[in-house]
């Protein structure tokens, strides 16, 4: 028998409607195939920043990885970084600890030993993350309590041990992974005299590429721009709890700026990465509103556009496939590049609900548009002979798309705005270059 | 402390084992976790994943699954992909949260059984012992399910058994389903520690040998008292080619290998210990424990092992 992978057109998607998704495009209805994208997203030592990553994020700390040998397995990909020696220790589990629980009471003795080590060493942290993973989310363990007992256990150094929950299980819940590691790392703060100049953009873990907001901000006063990313040091990231106010750039720090609301009384704005020009026109013109400043944005809307023209001057029948390890909603990304006049012909990434909104404008400019599923079983047998795209964005659409360029867009330095815009114009123009050239 | 790293990450784990062996034969591989594990196997210990598209799976566990032991809805998936991926059999690679939740692999078996009309394999492995294991549990299911009775050819062809590319990198040796079925009709090498326990279980003589420090014996002249840190065929291997060896090994040192000298070690500081004990001229192991031995002044010769650094 002829296998194949799954797919749906995005007319069809769209006439079933929000609450009739096929299940195949949906998470959680099936087994998981091992695409590229569903192991970047499922192992979070891997690719990107996941909990391990994101944990460390916090200047001068250190992470306890306290689990079966297996969680941390790939950490050594990341270990491997330099910026990362020395900064992840483990605590390796067995089947008594599995059964008895004694893993816990061993973990204050652990980080002390940790901690000495790295006195000897002249490394000594400011805060250590305690990692757990599945095993102590099925437990029920108490991670508050035991991270108390591990500063008691080290109160003469000062240092913080915070806890980190590397729940692959509960991803689709209230509080996933990189929702809860955000809140983590932010309750390190502390309340702060305010500085009506200090601004946070709170979201991501790398630093946002130097583009027009940074810009509008400085322009409208603003001294200190602060990110958790590119705070050198503890006592600078303690600082962002003197912001006047929050831009939250990825909806998965929404919880935690909810949290600095509430306790430092920070208030914050959202701000979208877009890559349809309006909608970031727009979003500008509501901070402005919102933060009571005035920006000018014509000559960065008409740089952008501009870019967007050129390409497609010099490719207009330009086509693509669409992957979802980017730095877009691919969802979003293949709708305003069909807007710009392109034509998408696949995408691959997991269809939730909430967007449906695109595939069903998506299906009014391109009902032929296919969409896959990463995680579908059936992906297994995807073949891409039949399609007719130019180039492939995302790291993982370049798996499925050997043979055609590709734009990976999906580095640690986060783009947006018009210059995410911009960028992503010239690198496609550069990948198509480099082709004929 | 006992169990605590500082330096080096975490080995290759039991169903890393389990499914290199498995990864080759046709199979459909579930592996019962919520996603993470299957990303360290595909992502990080299955070299032969950047090569071909695989039926490695994921379970897709979620907390609520977990907690309710929705087995139903397990076997569900599992068969609703099984009638839509061609493969010779089914094996279910346990992980740390059905070693959590005590799932009944027996009965997930019977259950399955009822759904699919393959072969189902189970092998409850659960992340906490090392990969060694792993593929002995892999070599023990497949022998029961697939081994034939057929002992007429027992000078026949060679078959090398625990070869993965978790002990060999990238000069392994895949063994078939074909191969299994003729077991019992084989000459049988055991390359590495599962190797031996798979051989063990068909009852059959076997050789003990690692082609990997053969190749290293034919390359490397080594002279004076040697610690060799590897996977213990290699080690034997070594010795049997008249290099004066200790072996120490982080994995299984069986019997039939272990002279006066040998050690099964666990921790770091028992490596440091050997390294630094001044007894050896020169210490044969991957460079990722060089950094136990800081102050070692003998010889270092690199034998990568993919199942301690990844790197092949």
């Amino acid at each position: 028998m002829r296998r194949e992978a799954v797919t749906y057109t995005a007319k069809q998607v769209a006439e079933l409607g929000r609450d009739n998704i096929p299940s195949e495009l949906l998470s959680g209805q099936g087994l998981v195939y091992s695409s590229p994208a569903t192991l970047a997203y499922n192992s979070p030592g891997a690719e990107g920043f996941g909990v391990k990553r994101a944990g460390l994020s916090v200047p001068e700390s250190v992470m306890l990885i306290v689990s079966p040998g297996c969680c941390g397995r790939n950490t050594s990909i990341v270990s491997s970084m330099p910026q990362y020696e020395d900064r992840f220790f483990y605590l390796l589990m067995d089947e008594t600890d599995l059964v008895t629980g004694r893993h816990l009471t061993k973990i204050p003795d652990a980080v002390s030993e940790v901690v000495s080590f790295l006195e000897g060493q002249g490394k000594a942290p400011r805060v250590v993350m305690i990692c757990i993973t599945c095993v102590d989310a099925l437990l029920g363990t108490d991670m508050e309590r035991v991270c108390n007992a591990c500063e008691a256990k080290i109160a003469d150094t000062g240092i913080r041990v915070r806890p980190c929950y590397m729940y692959a299980l509960t991803r689709e819940g209230r509080r996933p992974p990189m929702v809860h590691v955000r809140q983590t790392l932010y309750s390190l703060l502390a309340p702060m005299e305010k500085d009506p100049r200090s601004v946070n953009l709170i979201g991501n873990f790398a630093p946002m590429a130097e583009g027009e907001l940074q810009r509008y901000l400085l322009e409208a006063g603003v001294k200190n721009i602060r990110q958790i990313s590119t705070c050198g040091t503890y006592d600078e990231f303690l600082k962002m709890s003197s912001a006047n106010f929050n831009i939250v750039t990825n909806p998965e720090a929404r919880a935690s700026a909810d949290d600095m609301s509430r306790e430092l009384g920070i208030p914050y704005i959202e701000l979208t990465r877009v890559y349809g020009i309006r909608k970031v026109a727009l979003q500008y013109q509501a901070l402005a509103q919102a933060a009571g400043i005035t920006i000018d944005l014509a000559d960065d809307k008409q740089e952008a556009e501009q870019a967007v023209f050129d390409l497609r001057e010099k490719y207009p029948d330009l086509t693509f496939n669409i992957g979802e390890c980017i730095n877009a909603d691919p969802f979003e990304l293949a709708l305003s590049l069909l807007r710009y006049g392109f034509k998408v012909d696949e995408i691959y990434a997991t269809l939730a609900p909430e967007k449906f909104r695109y595939v069903a404008k998506i299906a009014e400019l391109s009902p032929d548009t296919k969409i896959y599923c990463n995680m579908e079983p059936t992906m297994l047998y995807y073949d891409v002979s039949s399609s007719r795209a130019h180039i492939s964005l995302g790291k993982d659409a370049a798996y499925y798309c050997p043979d055609i360029p590709n734009v990976a867009w999906n580095e640690d330095v986060q783009p947006f705005g018009f210059q995410g815009i911009k960028e992503l114009m010239a690198r496609i123009d550069r990948a198509l270059g480099e082709v004929t050239a | 402390m006992r169990g605590l790293r500082k330096v080096l990450t975490p080995f290759a784990p039991d169903q890393s084992g389990a499914v290199s062996v498995l990864y080759n034969l046709g199979g459909l591989i579930v592996i019962i976790d919520a996603g993470g594990c299957t990303g360290n196997v595909c992502g990080f210990d299955e070299p032969r994943w950047h090569g071909a598209r695989a039926a490695v799976f994921s379970a897709g566990l979620r907390d609520m699954d977990a907690i309710l032991g929705r087995d139903t809805l397990l076997v569900s998936k599992i068969a609703s992909a099984a009638e839509r991926i061609d493969a010779r059999f089914v094996a279910l690679v346990g992980t740390p949260v059905p070693a959590t939740i005590a799932t009944d692999y027996k009965a997930l078996k019977r259950m399955l059984e009822k759904k699919v009309n393959l072969p189902i394999l189970t092998l409850p492995t659960d992340g906490m012992k090392l990969y060694d294991s792993g593929e002995s549990v892999a070599y023990k299911e497949l022998f029961e399910t697939f081994a034939g009775d057929d002992v007429r050819a027992s000078e026949g062809e060679e078959l090398i058994l625990g070869a993965t590319p978790l002990t060999y990198g990238d000069s392994y040796t895949d063994v078939t389903l074909e191969d299994i079925e003729s077991i019992r009709g084989r000459r049988l090498v055991a390359a590495s520690s599962s190797g031996i326990e798979a051989a063990r279980l068909t009852g059959k003589d076997y050789e003990i040998r690692s082609s990997l420090a053969e190749a290293l014996l034919a390359k490397e002249k080594i002279e004076g008292k040697v610690l060799v840190c590897h996977d213990e065929v290699f080690g034997k291997t070594l010795r049997d080619g008249g290099c004066d060896c200790d072996i120490a090994t982080f994995f299984t040192l069986h019997d039939e290998i272990r002279q006066e000298g040998d050690i099964k070690i666990t921790e770091e500081d028992e490596f440091t210990s050997l390294a630094l004990s001044g007894r050896y001229d020169v210490i044969i192991a991957d460079n990722c424990l060089q950094k136990l031995a800081k102050g070692y002044e003998g010889r270092w010769i690199d034998a990568p092992f993919f199942a301690l650094s990844g790197r092949m």
